[in-house]
């Protein structure tokens, strides 16, 4: 069974109309006319007990409203969600207890107090047991490497120190589900490394079902198998990154270093991308041509040192899907849908 | 007592971060003491000049405004404006994904900047003691003024509420609090006694809701309100208490809704 369902999720905003200039402001004072923006239309997905699911969209494309409406503090304009058996708007404080969340850009702890303090708070909070409270403490006190600030205010925490308190914050009270809003942001590679590695290890050792929401394409491919895009409220794709990949990346780029200088290259079935120096960077399709034929082609006509071939990254798919809009190539991508679209 | 937790919790973190900030506590000691002073020489010489009522005596004029000063090291303690500061940051959406009161958070963080507070009133006390009298009434008084006191507390506290949850509404409240506390300031009793205003003005400010925060527990401490009008007295405090609070709930219903229907 799912824990977390959504089915023909809607979420319409309404704000007030402003009509420029003077004349236009006095009018909205007294007569208001609302415009509507919808945020998230059909949205009908759902998530498995110990899934670890990217949620991608370009800004604006209706993912923070999502889950926002997941965690309870957006109510759907119509539509269902079940989260851990719960509707999530309707039982709010319930369903806080199921849930945590990290926020790259906002946190959760006590700006002047020392870290273990707002966890102390965060225990409190959720009435977590001492014994309970005190070896998820040391577990991820060993884990996120917390025990050289423990005792430090937040105030005076570097940032990647401060995720990983943020991090272990939103899980000291065993939540089943937990969402991460762009949880790397502005972190080093070293400290982004660390918080993949804590959110491998949690999911595969506790079972929590996660939703990671991010810009960085790195953070999903390194974390997640399924990914759930969105754009401009509406779900595209809803897969595997490998199946995405196949669809998307039917073209590789082979890259030659020539040992010779060439006025001219040209080989079938490939077009030339790129060339500085030495290095020419071609383009295929693998439907149209093996990347062995290739390499034959082109070291039978050039002298040759080095190739190699570069796999397309989930980054440039992406872009391309924003830019040039989702169509399934073949067969309809969509998951069947748990009820018939009328 | 495991649902009152997290409270006492939240007010124990307001009191350690409170005291983080030591420098502004004894600023506040010392800058009380300068008040306390200027307030004596000033009463002094009005008096001498017969600008008084005849109704308070020098004495209990300088008494009313020292335990004025006192009081306003704990009244002046804003907790809600956290309120106004999560709004305008959007932490306020973290903190309705917390299994939480959101007001009784509010309130018990305030309630514990205002205890670290109110602690400074002792050694502030003892200090203002080396060059001012202060009278000390009746104990019957002294513990009719700890009631009336803490009915004030409250009533300010629901005011501050009010103001900072206008917040979910406009975001920027400075003019809004700006007002009302002038307002505030001035009619509730704590620069002048409101026996100052002549009267049908001063009949209307010691009928309108700031009287309850300075004015009742003042003319109870300084004997001004016999035993006998304590009762209305408290009773009228109670009142704006419960109006307050009424409003109070009724407003952060609607600041709630407009969080889940508008997304804040």
């Amino acid at each position: 069974m799912p824990i977390i369902e959504t089915r023909d999720l809607r979420k319409v905003f309404r704000t007030v109309k402003r009509t420029p200039g003077a004349a236009g402001a006095l009018k909205t004072l007294f007569t208001r006319e609302y415009v509507e923006r919808v945020a998230v239309e059909d949205v009908t997905m759902a998530l498995d007990v110990g899934e670890l699911v990217g949620y991608i969209g370009p800004n604006g494309a209706g993912k923070s409203t999502t889950i926002k409406m997941l965690t309870g503090i957006l109510v759907p304009t119509s539509g269902e969600i079940r989260v851990a058996g719960l509707v999530p708007y309707a039982e709010r404080k319930k369903n806080a207890r199921n849930i945590g969340v990290v926020f790259g850009q906002r946190s959760q702890l006590y700006w002047d107090l020392p870290l273990v303090e707002s966890f102390e708070l965060l225990r409190a909070i959720y009435g977590i047991p001492r014994e309970r409270y005190r070896a998820n403490l040391s577990a991820f006190t060993e884990l996120l490497e917390m025990g050289d600030f423990l005792r430090t205010p937040v105030r005076q925490l570097s940032l990647g120190q401060r995720m990983r308190g943020d991090f272990a914050a939103a899980m000291l009270h065993d939540p089943r589900i937990v969402y991460l809003d762009e949880p790397t942001i502005g972190l080093d590679v070293v400290a982004k490394e660390a918080i993949r590695t804590f959110v491998a290890r949690v999911n595969a050792e506790r079972g929590t079902t996660f939703i990671l929401t991010t810009h960085d394409l790195a953070d999903v491919e390194r974390l997640c198998r399924r990914i759930v895009l969105i754009d401009k409220g509406r779900l595209i794709y809803d897969g595997t990154i490998e199946r995405i990949k196949e669809q998307y990346g039917t073209h590789r780029t082979l890259v030659v270093r020539l040992c010779d200088t060439y006025p001219q290259i040209e080989i079938d079935d490939a077009t030339l991308e790129e060339r500085t120096g030495d290095l020419v960077r071609l383009r295929f399709d693998r439907k149209a041509i093996s990347a062995d034929q290739l390499i034959r082609r082109v070291t039978e006509r050039y002298c040759v040192s080095d190739v190699s071939i570069e796999e397309p990254e989930l980054e440039s798919i992406i872009r391309r899907i924003y830019v040039e809009g989702y169509t399934a190539p073949g067969t309809s991508l969509a998951p069947p849908a748990p009820v018939a679209a009328p | 007592m495991s649902a009152l937790e997290p409270y006492l919790e939240f007010a124990r973190k307001a009191f350690a971060r409170e005291a983080t900030y030591r420098f502004e506590v004894f600023t506040s000691i010392g800058s009380l003491l300068l008040r306390v002073y200027v307030l004596r020489s000033l009463w002094t010489a009005l008096y001498a000049q017969n600008a008084a009522p005849a109704s308070i005596p020098l004495h209990a004029m300088i008494t009313y405004a020292t335990v004025a000063l006192l009081m306003s090291l704990v009244l002046e303690v804003d907790g809600t404006r956290g309120i106004r500061e999560r709004v305008r940051e959007g932490t306020i959406a973290t903190d309705f994904m917390k299994p939480i009161v959101l007001p009784l958070y509010f309130f018990s963080d305030g309630f514990g900047q205002t205890l670290l507070h109110a602690l400074t009133i002792v050694p502030a006390l003892a200090l203002a003691l080396l060059f001012v009298h202060v009278d000390v009434p009746s104990l019957a008084a002294l513990a009719a003024f700890a009631l009336s006191f803490a009915l004030g507390y409250f009533v300010n506290f629901f005011l501050n509420f009010l103001m900072n949850v206008v917040a979910f509404w406009t975001l920027e409240t400075f003019a809004v609090q700006l007002t009302i506390r002038w307002a505030s300031d001035l009619l509730s009793g704590q620069i002048v006694p409101l026996d100052f205003f002549p009267g049908i003005l001063g009949r209307i400010v010691e009928n309108l809701p700031f009287a309850a925060i300075y004015s009742t527990p003042l003319r109870i401490y300084i004997g001004e309100l016999p035993p006998s009008a304590w009762p209305a007295a408290m009773a009228a405090q109670a009142g704006w208490l419960v109006l307050f609070a009424t409003a109070a709930a009724f407003v952060w219903h609607a600041a709630e809704r407009r969080v889940v229907v508008q997304g804040g």
